[in-house]
């Protein structure tokens, strides 16, 4: 009986279209997610498309949201009886209640798994597509799928299809399992969202999560890419376990269905009809009412219909079910994407409005989106959803009254979505501790804007599923148009122009306010309006009245319709629209230029083809610079009259020099003493002169230059964030000519590149290429500077060097800025209304030019700017200038750069960070402190222009910013920093695309010279002392600083370090700098026993490793011979209130490979004890170092 | 008065519901009597500018009901034969929402009328419940209420009483009987009582065409003696059937009677029968089946 239930309940289902619908959907989306560049999920980098752990993450991640289609089956099998009233009819025969329900359950599983397997076939299609670039994909490996599918797939489904089950058996409803599945939905993506991006959550995570996603990404985590490529998770541990409980837990679900369902149908609906009969069943007599008012036309009784039909419309969908659910689920959504938005460092922000504004546009876009496609089909629909369109039809009230109330109700429904996530904003900010709400920006830079793009999203779906045969062609519609603005983006057609309801984009700054971005955008929503007025017209004339469903009638009534004032109204919208297009054509495509994505990286193909091969011709370097500048922030223009000294550093007779600079840059004028143009190309900006008699080795010549930088008009993307109303901030590769060739602005992305005949990626030059030393990797020569600078009178400027000459005349300031030591020619130019902060130190100005509602941190700032030039002086050199400037710019970019003097610092990093809770990392110290830092390594050393060159910057700078941390805030604080560098190192490990690199041969790769590089410094400085360490840096400042070519390279570090270094720590120096090293200590037993003389010996049993790494990840062991930090303590090191009390015993042991025991004789009770406590090596795992007594 | 003039309706798939319909329709009830399928519910649709004809025309006093059917729907109150509500949305509200609707914009008048109404048609009590959860009498009394909103000229009931129990037909047309003599109400139905109880005049729809018009007490008197009744057993009814001009059939007690159309006495066993309303009505719609 079971079995032929089971078999008919599959066979039944495979028949439902809903059945198809969901496996082509799904297969689709699987599909997708391998054949297309954009989206992703665990693949990416050098891990394969195909690769078993981008399987296992599809579907992991898929399972998410087959919820609702696991429900559309498997919630079907017994509500449909109730609903169908077969019910009664299949209660009476002889069938048990076991058979029914488990039969049906067990047959409408297999379906769903059977449906499950579009994903395996999707992801398996897509690796065949022809496009897909094949160095993405790994070989084709069944096993992958099957693992992904059973360990994943199959026990996700078991878990869901139970769930929702046994809700459907208890509820016999629909509508309530799929509100139960909404609430699974909004609680688990809540909170996944929260807890999963929090490592300190991760093994609680691996435990409770469904769908083995935790589980499988803690057991993951610190897989390289070749293991990601090659392995499944072994089936045991917490993996195991995970899938093992919660298919429990599905099986228990199961069989409380059993004790649950009620046989009886449910009569409560035919009852309260007869209630509410007996009500007014009696025999009344009928008295006939007298003449009824009489109706009014016209357009007041016009007003009145609309604004009723529009309460009534809205009230129906604010009432219904899924609204209240898509509002939970927002609220839900907003409130945890808001809680954790903008940590760095795991130190929070103030929840400044701006940045909730800029995180809810993120999150809402898509919610909207489908808000908008689900309900202008019900709006549109309803009435004859409900068959009451007979009634509403053939009443007198016009056409209009229908479409615009419908409008309306949709736009006011998702207008509530924009005031639900104010209200998640505020409550988010509240709990936050943040009360200054700025309602006005909420309203005026998120609500009314999103509304304006909201109605036009709404006029859109009302136009489509007015024209459209029935609802679902209506939404199909519209899912498909969602879709091509996505495809279209992506491909690189992403004009305003014709892309519905774009705009350009409107960047958000509490320095400057919206800027000019808010009149740009205003001209595109009035554009779009206008066509959405068209739109509406359009759907009026072809609303469809009565019973007739077919476009063609209602085609050839258009005509006839639209005579009238719809005409007009529409012929004034179309006039708009084209004179509005008109008029943003002139501005986006004439005024300035418009290129596709396309179009403009086969110029940057073309431009790399035609003049990489100047890179290394030998060139003069800038000696002198010399610039007046005319800065007009509100035009926004500016014009730079200079010159250069050139002078021939290198060993030859220099016949030519190449001047190029940016595309946006308009060259006046530009001449090169004693040289006409040789060669030119225009589309290039990029010219050659030739010199009439060669540039003689030493030998100096001027260049005179004028340029206008300005932006006529606004653009369809890219409106200059650089030269604005309030925060200017240019650099002077923006607005002056460029000596000789270089890589910036050169294509990256590896698959454009090959597909436009470039080699794939552009590789520094090696370590060992001598030659490479003429250049630095920053492409600037050391230069004197000399730069006047005039701006509005209200605003100030700030520009390398130190300021000589300041006066206001009429409506202008102008300054002067001289340098007082050489300066590397690649430096910025600031302007706003600053309030100007300082404070001598040292003999040094400390200042920080900042907005003067961002003075929270600025003390903070200055500290940090004290503290550490007191250790980079007392322990590096002297600092090179008699300022350090702090200057804040707009939130359009989010970094901290170091020019000569000047610490160019986003609005959006230390000016929000909130530092009222001591134990988060202090970041505003250490950004300074690491800017501060470059300005010794990077403007006094810096690297050559090869493998290894930031090592000499950027790891030296993150040493030197640790190290002012560590004087500041102690060791522990350091520790944990460096806890989640170590993390993040190794996480990115995994994602790396080429192949990763020791330390001294870093490339483009931030996580080395950055995390690693932290890490190895510190961990030296531990092993060889801080004075060493010093002393080598002094070395090489004594050496390289200020010096020309030849630039010092990674290996000169290395040497100076050797040279400081004791002879038996040289083969640890190998190992951090020039091998890929990871360790392995893990603390697999700790015993005490108490002594008669009241003390206790400790034994700890340490497993000690060491691997060698390759590129890609294969480790080889190596014997391992440190000297490591062992240590007792009462309490666990790094977790809560641990300080230096808890510390019983800390000793330095030397550790080797293998299982060995290490004996201590501690004067406490020893509670926790371990190897490498607080962190210092790269360890495979570091939780595993410490463990309790016992 | 209504004037349908040549009125035919054929449909996207080639269905030919009206066939050249003409018909004049004075002030009162007029009773439209047809098997399902006749095209009633067209013709009823297509006066109530729910479609367009595909030829022909319907005028009602001055107005040119297919050109301008905007002007119609300002005199017109209908009552669809099957009808939905909204859900969660009360009598009250929904009767409110319609009377916007129909341009009863003064909030004074606009209750005046709700409430009149649902007086008169005795939903006062339930005015605050869910129409949704209504039986089927109280909802067709809910949908007469909203077609007597602004006192129409005229008014269309279509098949008002299909699947009510006697009872809640009976109060049905009770109520409609009250609605006056002064405007023009079509009633199509396809029970014959409902005419008889109602219409002093009539026609019958059948096959797309108008098989019969008048007055009910005209058309029975052309059957006057000429109805004839037996009983007989259920077997020989196939047999009878092709000897006799069979009007119509029904059980009794297990056997068959028939009864028969002819100016003499069919035969044997015959016995005169009182002519009804419903042996006009069948009479004429087998008679239109028998030439289709």
């Amino acid at each position: 009986m079971f079995a032929k239930i089971a078999s008919f309940e599959f066979r039944y289902q495979l028949r439902q279209p809903a059945f198809w619908v969901i496996a082509i959907v799904f297969g689709l989306l699987a599909f997708g997610l391998v054949a297309s560049d954009n989206v992703s999920i665990g693949s990416g980098g050098n891990v394969n498309r195909n690769a078993p752990f981008a399987l296992a993450g599809a579907h992991i991640v898929f399972n998410v949201f087959f919820m609702l289609a696991t429900t559309a089956i498997v919630a079907n099998v017994v509500a449909r009886d109730t609903q169908t009233g077969f019910g009664p009819m299949i209660l009476s025969t002889r069938i048990t209640k076991g058979a029914y329900l488990y039969g049906r359950f067990f047959g409408a599983f297999a379906a769903v798994a059977l449906c499950y397997l579009s994903i395996a076939i999707g992801t398996l299609l897509g690796t065949f597509m022809p496009w897909v670039d094949p160095e993405t994909l790994g070989p084709l490996r069944l096993g992958d799928y099957a693992y992904a599918y059973g360990v994943f797939g199959l026990t996700g489904l078991f878990l869901t299809s139970a769930l929702f089950f046994t809700l459907a058996t208890v509820t016999r409803s629909m509508m309530a399992t799929y509100i139960g599945v909404v609430a699974v939905l909004i609680a688990y993506l809540a909170s996944t969202g929260v807890l999963g991006s929090r490592p300190e959550f991760e093994t609680a995570m691996a435990w409770a999560e469904p769908f083995g996603s935790g589980a499988y990404a803690l057991v993951t985590k610190y897989w390289t890419a070749a293991e990601r490529n090659t392995l499944n998770a072994p089936l045991e541990g917490v993996l195991l376990w995970n899938r093992v409980i919660w298919t429990a837990v599905g099986a228990v679900l199961l069989a409380a269905a059993y004790g649950l369902y009620r046989p009886s149908p449910r009569g409560a609906k035919l009852k309260k009809q007869e209630r509410l009969k007996a009500l007014v069943e009696t025999d009344v007599v009928v008295t006939p009412v007298g003449a009824l008012p009489k109706p009014s036309y016209g357009f007041a009784s016009g007003l009145t219909q609309l604004w009723s039909r529009a309460v009534f419309e809205t009230v129906l969908v604010f009432r219904s079910p899924a609204y209240v659910v898509l509002v939970l689920l927002a609220m839900a959504f907003a409130v945890a994407t808001l809680f954790f938005t903008g940590e760095i460092y795991g130190a929070p922000i103030l929840l400044v409005t701006r940045v909730v504004i800029t995180a809810l546009t993120g999150t809402f876009g898509l919610i909207s989106m489908i808000i908008a496609i689900y309900y202008a089909g019900e709006l549109v629909w309803r009435d004859r959803d409900r068959k009451v369109h007979e009634i509403v039809d053939a009443s007198s009230t016009p056409d209009w009254t229908f479409l615009v109330p419908k409008t309306l109700a949709l736009a006011l429904v998702l207008i509530s979505t924009l005031l639900i996530g104010v209200l998640a904003g505020v409550v988010t900010q509240t709990i936050k501790g943040h009360t200054d709400y700025e309602l006005g920006k909420y309203l005026m830079w998120y609500v009314f804007p999103q509304s304006l793009s909201f109605l036009q999203l709404a006029v859109l779906a009302i136009f489509v599923q007015a024209l459209s045969p029935n609802k679902f062609v209506g939404w199909a519609i519209m899912v498909v148009y969602l879709i091509s603005t996505i495809v279209l983006s992506n491909l690189g057609f992403d004009h305003p122009l014709y892309q519905y309801g774009q705009g350009v984009g409107m960047p958000l700054s509490d320095m400057n306010g919206r800027g000019d971005f808010a009149v740009f955008a205003a001209w595109f929503v009035a554009y779009w309006s206008a066509f959405a007025i068209i739109l509406l017209v359009l759907a009026y004339g072809l609303w469809r009245r009565g019973t007739e469903q077919r476009l063609w009638p209602r085609l050839k009534r258009l005509p006839h319709r639209l005579a009238g004032p719809a005409g007009l109204i529409g012929g004034a919208a179309l006039a708009a629209f084209i004179g509005l297009g008109v008029f943003i054509y002139v501005n986006t495509n004439v005024w300035n230029e418009y290129r596709t994505q396309e179009a403009r990286e086969a110029e940057q193909a073309d431009y790399e083809k035609t003049l990489l091969r100047y890179e290394t011709t030998p060139q003069p370097s800038v000696a002198d610079v010399r610039l007046v500048m005319d800065l007009r922030p509100h035009q926004p223009k500016l014009t730079t009259r200079g010159a250069y000294v050139l002078v021939n550093n290198t060993p030859a007779p220099l016949r030519e020099v190449h001047l190029r600079w940016q595309d946006d840059l308009d060259m006046v004028g530009l001449t090169v003493e004693g040289a006409t143009v040789a060669r030119e190309w225009e589309n290039f900006e990029y010219r050659i002169y030739r010199f009439a008699t060669p540039m003689q080795p030493g030998e100096r010549r001027n260049v005179t230059f004028e340029t206008v930088l300005e932006q006529r008009g606004f653009r369809a993307n890219g409106n200059t964030t650089r030269l604005v109303d309030n925060g200017s901030f240019v650099n002077n590769m923006e607005f002056a000519p460029t000596v000789g060739m270089d890589r910036q602005g050169l294509l990256t992305d590896r698959t454009r590149r090959r597909k436009l005949g470039l080699p794939a990626e552009l590789r520094p030059a090696k370590l060992e290429d001598e030659a490479a030393r003429v250049r630095n990797y920053i492409g600037a020569d050391w230069v004197t500077a000399d730069i006047t600078v005039s701006t509005d009178a209200d605003q100030t400027v700030v520009a390398p060097g130190r300021m000589v000459f300041d006066a206001v005349s009429g409506d202008r300031r102008t300054s002067r800025f001289v340098t007082e030591s050489p300066v590397l020619n690649f430096f910025s130019v600031q302007s706003a209304r600053y309030e100007r902060t300082a404070r001598m130190h040292d003999g040094v100005e400390m200042v920080v030019f900042h907005d003067p509602a961002h003075d929270r941190n600025v003390p903070r700032m200055l500290d940090a700017l004290s503290s550490s030039l007191d250790y980079f002086q007392s322990n590096f050199s002297p600092y090179q200038f008699r300022q350090a400037r702090i200057v804040e710019f707009p939130d359009y970019a989010s970094f901290a750069q170091s020019y000569p003097n000047t610490f160019a610092w986003s609005e959006g990093l230390g000016f929000i960070a909130d530092l009222s809770d001591e134990t988060r990392v202090d970041y505003v110290t250490y950004v300074a402190a690491h800017e501060f830092a470059h300005q010794w390594w990077a403007h006094q050393v810096v690297g050559s222009d090869q493998q290894g060159s930031t090592v000499l910057s950027e790891t030296l700078a993150q040493y030197s910013a640790l190290m002012v941390m560590e004087k500041t805030y102690g060791r522990d604080q350091i520790r944990r920093f460096l806890k989640q560098e170590l993390d993040r190192y190794l996480r990115s490990r995994g994602t790396e695309r080429l192949e990763e690199l020791p330390l001294m041969r870093v490339e483009n790769q931030p996580y080395i010279y950055y995390q690693k590089g932290g890490l190895v410094m510190y961990l030296l400085r531990d092993q060889i002392g801080e004075d060493a360490v010093n002393r080598a840096l002094r070395r090489v400042l004594a050496q390289y600083a200020f010096k020309g070519a030849p630039y010092p390279r990674s290996l000169d570090l290395i040497a100076a370090i050797r040279a400081e270094a004791p002879a038996d720590k040289q083969a640890l120096i190998t190992d951090l700098f020039e091998r890929i090293t990871l360790y392995d200590v893990k603390t697999t037993g700790v015993t005490s026993t108490r002594r008669a003389d009241g003390r206790w010996d400790v034994a700890v049993t340490v497993d000690a490793r060491k691997l060698y790494a390759d590129g890609e990840g294969v480790e080889t062991a190596a014997p391992l011979n440190e000297i490591f930090d062992v240590g007792i303590f009462s309490a666990e090191p790094g977790k809560g209130a641990f300080d230096e009390d808890d510390v019983i015993l800390l000793e330095r042991r030397p550790i080797r490979s293998g299982v060995q025991t290490l004996r201590f004789v501690a004067t406490r009770e020893p509670r926790f004890a371990g190897v490498d406590p607080y962190n210092k090596w790269i360890d495979r795992d570091s939780n595993d170092n410490v463990r309790a007594v016992g | 008065m209504l004037t349908i003039e040549n009125l035919t309706h054929v449909y996207g798939n080639g269905t030919r519901a009206l066939d050249d319909v003409s018909l004049a329709i004075p002030k009162g009830m007029f009773g439209l009597l047809g098997p399902n399928g006749a095209g009633k519910s067209t013709l009823m649709r297509s006066i109530a500018t729910l479609q367009t004809p595909t030829s022909g025309s319907i005028r009602f006093g001055d107005i040119d009901v297919v050109k301008d059917p905007e002007k119609l729907r300002r005199v017109l109150g209908y009552l669809p034969q099957d009808f939905g509500v909204y859900p969660r949305v009360s009598a009250y509200d929904m009767l409110d929402h319609m009377a916007v609707l129909k341009g009863i914009s003064n909030g004074r008048d606009r209750k005046a009328t709700v409430e009149a109404l649902l007086h008169q048609v005795n939903l006062w009590p339930v005015r605050g419940k869910a129409l949704a959860g209504f039986s089927g009498g109280m909802r067709q009394r809910f949908g007469i209420a909203q077609a007597l909103i602004g006192n129409p000229d005229l008014i269309i009931v279509d098949e008002p009483t299909a699947g009510l129990d006697p009872e809640e037909r009976n109060r049905f047309l009770n109520l409609l009987a009250e609605v006056g003599e002064s405007v023009v109400i079509i009633l199509s139905t396809h029970i014959v009582e409902d005419v008889t109880d109602l219409c002093p005049r009539m026609a019958v729809l059948a096959g797309g065409r108008i098989q019969l018009e008048g007055s009910p007490i005209e058309l029975m008197h052309t059957l006057e003696g000429r109805v004839w009744t037996k009983t007989i057993d259920k077997a020989g009814l196939a047999e009878f059937s092709k000897q006799h001009n069979v009007i119509s059939t029904r059980l009794f007690a297990g056997r068959t009677v028939v009864h028969v159309l002819s100016d003499t006495s069919p035969g044997a066993g015959f016995e005169r029968a009182p002519g009804g309303l419903e042996d006009v009505y069948l009479a004429t719609v087998n008679a239109s089946r028998r030439a289709a």
